[in-house]
């Protein structure tokens, strides 16, 4: 196939796919929460209905940088597209489209000039404490592999069995990046609702639309990334059994627990990720890991 | 016109030529991928530029303004 062709096949299913996800996500953090909650297309509908709703720019944003971080956040996940799904390619490409997505969290709020939007670009900065489980589970990733290319971790899975078996850790280290990136989580500090919509608050309208369109190739994307580095070669079905799974399981957790403080958050995630990190190490050094 | 218009019938124009081109043509995978990394968000975000509604001359003003301005 075209090589354009299979890229913009892909960007078009994980939009889809991404957005149908988070309504799932929303519908069954409604129903753990014994209300009916929207239907789960509805945020399909509000990422297409936002591109035609009345938008106007902030007196105190900075115009080019406001706009033009929403293409940023864009372009960085479809580089994770790129990068994941179409070439299979390197793992330390989609570190560096998060480390970026960071980034974007944190001019996204700086640029509109809103309080709400800088402190939640301060709170960003104190968020990149999810960087450190993600990258050290990379790294495990790497030992156990021998590799950071997606094609080879795959080859890997198909001769010696899924990675979630001989590095639980790792994954569970993977899966609180995961965690911490759906919405409502008790480490989406920078979104809390003090802060009203976070670093998005200002970003209404298209611009709104456009982040939705981003954010939900992001989820499509890193549910794919999780599947495919752990549970080994999977079909279209096993995806898409994986991803439902994964957004019940989050969308469970976010409907019960609480936002963090911020300082209780990045303590959680670093103390998470420093028992996974030992644990690991505990586990290749005693040999359970072959 | 606004520049703003403007710009984004430009943008608009040459990302789908791009797109298009990389589809009819095989071009080098290097070439491709640039496309498509700046190019599909850029149509998107032009596409929406263009289709957003604007607010009405009398509203402008309200709708930009900031309740905190100064911090």
């Amino acid at each position: 196939m075209n090589l354009m062709a299979n890229i913009l096949i892909q960007v078009i299913i994980a939009f889809l796919a991404g957005s149908l996800l988070l309504g799932l996500h929303r519908k069954i953090m409604a129903r753990v929460q014994r209300r009916p909650g929207p239907p789960i297309i509805q945020h399909l509908l509000h990422s297409l209905k936002f591109f035609f709703k009345e938008t106007g720019f902030p007196k105190t944003a900075s115009k080019p940088f406001y706009i033009g971080i929403t293409f940023i956040l864009a372009l960085i996940w479809i580089v994770g597209v790129i990068a994941g799904p179409v070439a299979h390619d390197s793992l330390l490409i989609l570190f560096g489209v998060y480390a970026v997505y960071k980034i974007v969290e944190h001019n996204s709020g700086s640029s509109s000039g809103s309080p709400y939007g800088k402190l939640s670009c301060v709170r960003a900065v104190l968020s990149a404490a999810t960087e450190l489980p993600l990258f050290a589970a990379i790294i495990f990733v790497y030992l156990v592999t021998g590799t950071m290319n997606i094609g080879e971790i795959i080859a890997y899975q198909s001769v010696h069995g899924p990675l979630i078996f001989s590095i639980p850790l790792a994954a569970l280290m993977f899966f609180m990046l995961i965690i911490t990136k759906s919405p409502y989580s008790p480490f989406a500090i920078t979104k809390d609702k003090v802060l009203i919509s976070g670093f998005e608050t200002e970003h209404y309208g298209l611009l709104r639309g456009f982040m939705h369109f981003s954010e939900s190739i992001a989820w499509y994307v890193m549910l794919w990334v999780f599947l495919t580095i752990f549970f080994g070669p999977l079909t279209a079905v096993g995806y898409l059994v994986g991803m439902i799974v994964i957004t019940f399981i989050t969308g469970f957790i976010n409907a019960t627990t609480p936002i963090f403080s911020p300082n209780h958050s990045v303590m959680t995630q670093i103390t998470i990720g420093a028992i996974c990190f030992f644990g690991t190490i505990l586990m290749i050094f005693t040999g359970v890991v072959a | 016109m606004n520049s703003q218009k403007i710009i984004s019938i430009i943008v608009l124009v040459l990302s789908t030529i791009a797109i298009l081109a990389c589809l009819v043509i095989n071009l080098e995978t290097w070439i491709v991928y640039t496309v498509s990394i700046f190019g599909i968000p850029a149509w998107v975000l032009s596409l929406g530029l263009l289709t957003m509604a604007k607010p009405k001359p009398e509203d402008a003003e309200e709708r930009v303004k900031e309740p905190f301005t100064g911090y």
